[in-house]
């Protein structure tokens, strides 16, 4: 619900991105190693993974030409809080339906 | 697999409860968590109709939510999108699915609240995405336990 869960979403709705990050799991790697499944440029895969960058899914290394990527675990725990918090929304309106339900059939 | 279910039953029929939805004072009677109000609902229920609704907390924070409802079925089933107002930014939009079983004078209710259409419309990716998603759980889990 945050600008910061949209990015994070948005980041994850492309399957190059979701599968850049399903490698980065297994541990870090450079921009030549994760673009070498993908039939696509080298600038295209940096593109993407400047948007995981900028999602902060994920980050990378400081070394000049060598700048290894790797996965950032925070933002897909506020994707799991974010189901969390929608539960926590509708099960307490749900406890409030069902008083208003008992209102209205006369068991209250 | 939808992102979220909750399954309820209510000792009230099944027109009760799915009027409940469609009402707008009945909704704005339980909308929102403990101490909330609902305020402002205005709902046009037919396929293409839209909706909104505002909550207001205990100390006074306002939070405005919209969408479309998409299928409208009475007494079985409500189906409609649910986003909330951020500055024109749709993109947090879901989908609400709820059907209402007959249990006998009791009412079944299973809602189901399921990912991000507006990201999975953008990119025709609905069922990878959902997908993704329960891979991502398991994602989530794995890196816990590092």
């Amino acid at each position: 619900m945050t600008d910061t869960l949209s990015r994070t979403f948005s980041a994850l709705a492309d399957p190059t991105r979701r599968a850049i990050l399903a490698r980065l799991s297994n541990g870090e790697a450079t921009v030549n190693e994760l673009a070498e499944p993908f039939p696509m440029s080298l600038p295209a895969v940096s593109r993407h993974l400047k948007v995981l960058e900028e999602a902060g899914l994920i980050t990378r290394g400081r070394t000049r030409q060598w700048r290894p990527c790797r996965l950032e675990a925070k933002p897909l725990e506020d994707v799991a809080g974010w189901v969390a918090t929608y539960r926590r929304f509708w099960d307490d309106g749900f406890d409030r339906l069902e008083e208003h339900l008992r209102s209205l059939t006369g068991d209250a | 697999m939808p992102d979220l279910t909750i399954t309820r039953v209510f000792d009230a029929p099944r027109e009760l409860v799915f009027a409940a939805w469609t009402d707008p004072d009945q909704l704005a009677s339980w909308l929102g968590p403990h101490g909330y109000t609902g305020s402002a609902v205005t709902l046009a229920t037919r396929p293409g109709g839209a909706w909104r609704a505002c909550i207001r907390s205990p100390e006074g924070d306002e939070h405005w939510m919209h969408g479309v409802y998409r299928e409208i079925t009475a007494p079985e089933r409500l189906v409609f999108t649910f986003a909330w107002d951020t500055e024109g930014d749709l993109r947090d939009e879901t989908l609400v699915t709820i059907g209402f079983a007959d249990l006998g004078g009791k009412t079944e209710m299973t809602f189901a609240q399921t990912g991000f259409p507006t990201v999975a419309d953008r990119d025709g990716h609905d069922e990878g995405w959902t997908s993704s998603f329960e891979d991502l759980t398991g994602f989530i889990r794995g890196k816990d336990a590092r």
